[in-house]
């Protein structure tokens, strides 16, 4: 249903690749029928296997790639008309080895966004760049280091930062902790909480740590071969798991 | 008993523009045949450290202390044409960046069978290889460049070219770590049934305490340069002793209870120096006392796995060594 | 809540006798002989070195002497300042023409890189096309259109060259342009321009460096071998291929004729072979190395 306080809303989504040429060719159906939706300050977490179409899911709701049927809307309108305000919808994405430019400054890399919305240089948003990184726990002269001088921890920190300085509406978390050791997890995941209260964001959390998921969603959505098989309030799902493939996942873990 | 690798007080120092700085501090472990081994750490640990330590592939400036003993053979004291020997005959290594261990000049199939040559593997066919890391249609994969290739196609192709030489250890650096989520338990699978079928023993480094938990037969935690917990899996992560260990499991959001806050380990990681004193973790301890600062702890056994900590969570009679120690 | 860096990388405090120092002496050896070898293009013929190279100054093929240090050709010229002419030549042509590959492989690599798929295709279609060709063959196909000459020579390296440096800096823009600071750009709304130079260009910027040193010493080659065929630099000019052309004919009566331009080139291709491999071992480091 549509409500205005849903910041994204799919529905009915396919998206369907194609790969090779002629007998290589393949077809794939990353998406069927995918209906979901992300209230303002809610976070809808997004969990399934390998190949479920979790990551597809995320790359649709974020405009990366156009759904081949269905709608996406993002605060009532068309994605792609939103698309156009950048820094409206932000992602923290998977490895926080590969998700800061290791040949920018930090301050360049969490300026970047809001740089791309003015047009302005980097520098002249030094002050919101350093009031942004004390938000997120760190130092605010790290502006001034390279990627390579900060622990795994402290990237990830950055990156949440360059997501957050545009003070989207929605933000994707495409496995934003996996690859993080397990007690900057526990920091991290503690940080997405308080941000989220303190912005009222919206924002899909994808991943295959069901544990992680349990933490900071609200909903859970599972996804199966392309399609989500079962949504559900955290507290219920993990406590009665109504899919059969749900209760598969729960026993996995 | 009989270990295929015996690490015996090893220390390693860098001496960088900055100073000295010490990645392991008297770290202890052994393997027998056979055995898979997690080694658990959080970056900056020393377990990377360790990893290349066994078959001595640090960088050049690394001072190296204490004894490696790997089939026998005193690693740290080996002649360069007999490390060679020992690499290609006994060790195996599966890298962290799969994609960055291929020379993307080179087609799969001819840098598979460059890296074959010599090696046990030598008459192995490459298709045939790659078909025992389940890879569908080997012979349209040998034909492809490193660039045309996923992250966990690569990773495989690692694996099969090392496995091929069948190698006693195999040393496993965070493998899955560069794959997307969904990869990472299929490889993970991959390797430790590949492993099972040669006899190969395993040393699996990750921070992955569920990962660990579920393929791993003992875990040795490290934490500062030293490993810290050493026993059986389900010994060190159901049931910790190191306060270490016990605070890393509470951080894990799997043990997180519903509707409170995930206790994070407060600080970070220390930086090390040679001959410091006291316990490593003692700044970040709840359990700290003064003594924890000035003494370095013992190696104790408690509940059947080796401790170091002065004082581990459940109390154990205290050997007299650690008290004439303090 | 803080945590500390531990694995970060030092870096040199003066950049400039950091990167100097962390060169090995083979390295800084064949750097000093390629400096010598551009030194003596440049300021030989300002400073009249060996006087006219052009001149019939004394005997027909006299062997070196003090007069003639590296003896004379078949018509009497003085070697030295044919030579040293040759050099400058041979450094000029090849240098423009890396420079015009560098550009053409970088701008061509990072947009295939940063497209992908189709784009990509065709880039690196193209350069199959052209790497099938062998590099003489190319070459004298273009001199039969342009005609033989310096331009010829130019063409000639810069097709031969641009489709592996292509393809390698293609390779390396590919993995930068599917890291996650990309996506995240991109998803911030970043200019598909301003991504390729402000993230890929720099990250890329080593590999571009490295093909760079290869493919000079490919041009080097390649105009040697031009110039051996007729293809290539025409007299009254001179370079190096032309020279061991000329010294092939009276090998047996005049050795040194050869000798001389023979041994420069190849110090010149060793010398910058070698740089490029220090260049990729610090650009590119593959394996740790061993105690």
């Amino acid at each position: 249903m549509s409500t205005p306080e849903n910041v994204v809303e799919l529905r009915d989504v396919d998206a369907v690749f194609t790969s090779g040429r002629g007998r290589a060719r393949r077809v794939l159906r990353a998406m069927r029928g995918v209906d979901l939706h992300v209230a303002a300050g809610e976070t809808l977490g997004l969990v399934g296997e390998s190949g479920s179409g979790k990551s597809t899911t995320g790359a649709v709701a974020l405009g990366l790639r156009r759904p081949t049927s269905g709608t996406v809307t993002f605060l009532g309108e068309p994605l792609r008309r939103a698309r156009r305000r950048p820094g409206a919808i932000q992602a923290v994405l998977q490895n926080p080895h590969w998700s800061l430019n290791p040949r920018l400054r930090v301050g360049a890399t969490v300026a970047e966004p809001l740089a791309a919305r003015d047009g302005r240089s980097p520098n002249a948003h030094r002050d919101a760049v350093r009031r942004m990184l004390e938000q997120v726990g760190l130092p605010p002269d790290l502006d001034a280091r390279h990627p390579h001088e900060l622990s795994g921890g402290q990237r990830q920190r950055v990156a949440i930062a360059r997501a957050l300085i545009t003070e989207p509406r929605f933000i994707v978390f495409d496995e934003a902790v996996s690859a993080l050791d397990v007690s900057v997890q526990a920091q991290i995941l503690n940080l997405i909480r308080d941000l989220q209260e303190l912005h009222g964001f919206g924002s899909l959390f994808i991943s295959h740590d069901l544990a992680a998921v349990r933490y900071v969603a609200h909903r859970v959505a599972v996804m199966l071969r392309g399609e989500i098989v079962e949504t559900a309030p955290t507290s219920v799902f993990y406590d009665v798991p109504r899919h059969p493939y749900s209760r598969r996942l729960l026993e996995a873990t | 008993m009989n270990h295929l690798l015996r690490v015996d007080g090893a220390t390693v120092d860098y001496t960088t523009r900055h100073g000295a700085t010490r990645a392991l501090d008297g770290a202890n472990l052994t393997i027998a045949p056979g055995e898979r081994v997690g080694l658990v750490g959080e970056s900056g640990s020393g377990k990377s450290t360790l990893g290349l330590l066994v078959g001595r592939l640090l960088p050049a400036g690394a001072r190296v202390g204490g004894t490696i003993t790997v089939d026998g053979r005193d690693v740290l004291s080996l002649r360069p044409g007999d490390l060679r020997a020992l690499r290609r005959e006994v060790l195996g290594f599966v890298p962290q960046d799969p994609v960055g261990a291929l020379d993307p000049t080179l087609r799969v199939g001819r840098q598979m069978r460059l890296a074959l040559r010599g090696s046990a593997g030598e008459d192995g066919n490459p298709a045939d290889l790659l078909e025992r890391v389940r890879i569908d249609r080997p012979d349209r994969v040998l034909r492809l460049y490193p660039h045309e290739i996923s992250g966990g196609m690569a990773q495989r192709i690692v694996i099969a070219t090392v496995m091929a030489a069948a190698p006693r250890l195999l040393v496993a650096d965070e493998p899955t770590a560069a794959l997307d989520a969904q990869s990472r338990e299929e490889v993970t699978g991959l390797v430790m049934d590949l492993a099972e079928s040669e006899g190969t023993s395993v040393l699996w480094l990750s921070h992955d305490l569920r990962a660990v938990g579920r393929w791993c037969d003992r875990t040795a935690v490290m934490y500062g340069g030293r490993v810290v917990e050493d026993g059986s899996t389900r010994a060190v992560l159901d049931d910790p002793r190191h306060p270490y260990t016990r605070a890393l499991s509470r951080s894990d959001p799997a043990h997180a209870v519903p509707g409170r806050r995930l206790p994070a380990i407060v600080g970070g990681p220390p930086t090390l120096v040679a001959g410091a004193p006291g316990c490593a973790f003692a700044p970040r301890c709840p359990r700290a006392v003064a003594d924890c600062e000035g003494h370095r702890p013992l190696p104790l056994t408690v509940d059947g796995r080796t401790v170091l900590c002065l004082r581990p969570e459940t109390e154990t009679t205290v050997p007299s060594d650690v008290k004439a120690a303090s | 809540m803080k945590d500390t860096a531990t694995e970060s990388t030092t870096r040199p405090r003066n950049p400039v006798r950091g990167a100097l120092a962390s060169f090995d002496a083979l390295t800084l050896t064949c750097a000093g002989v390629l400096a010598l070898l551009t030194l003596a293009a440049v300021a030989g013929p300002l400073a009249g070195v060996g006087g006219d190279p052009t001149a019939i100054v004394g005997p027909r093929l006299a062997p070196p002497s003090a007069e003639y240090p590296l003896g004379t050709d078949s018509l009497g010229r003085s070697l030295l300042p044919r030579v040293i002419e040759g050099v400058g030549t041979t450094l000029v042509v090849s240098a423009v023409a890396v420079l015009c590959t560098a550009v053409i492989s970088t701008a061509g690599g990072i947009v295939a890189g940063y497209h992908g798929g189709a784009v990509n295709g065709v880039v690196m279609r193209i350069g199959d096309v052209l790497y099938a060709f062998p590099a003489i063959i190319l070459a004298i196909l273009v001199a039969s259109v342009v005609g033989p000459g310096r331009t010829a020579a130019l063409v000639s390296i810069v097709l031969v060259t641009v489709p592996l440096m292509t393809r390698m800096v293609g390779a390396a823009a590919r993995l930068v342009c599917v890291r996650d600071y990309v996506t995240a750009a991109r998803i911030s709304g970043v200019s598909a321009p301003r991504i390729m130079v402000r993230h890929v260009l720099t990250n890329v910027s080593g590999t571009v460096a490295v093909q760079t040193t290869y493919a000079l010493s490919v041009a080097i080659l390649v105009e040697g071998g031009l110039s051996f065929l007729g293809y290539g630099v025409q007299l009254p000019a001179s370079s190096l291929g032309l020279l061991i052309q000329e010294g092939t004919v009276y090998m047996v009566k005049a050795p040194w004729a050869l000798l001389a331009p023979s041994v420069i080139l190849v110090l010149a291709i060793v010398a910058i072979n070698v740089i490029g491999d220090s260049l990729r071992d610090r650009f590119e480091p593959r394996k740790a190395r061993s105690l």
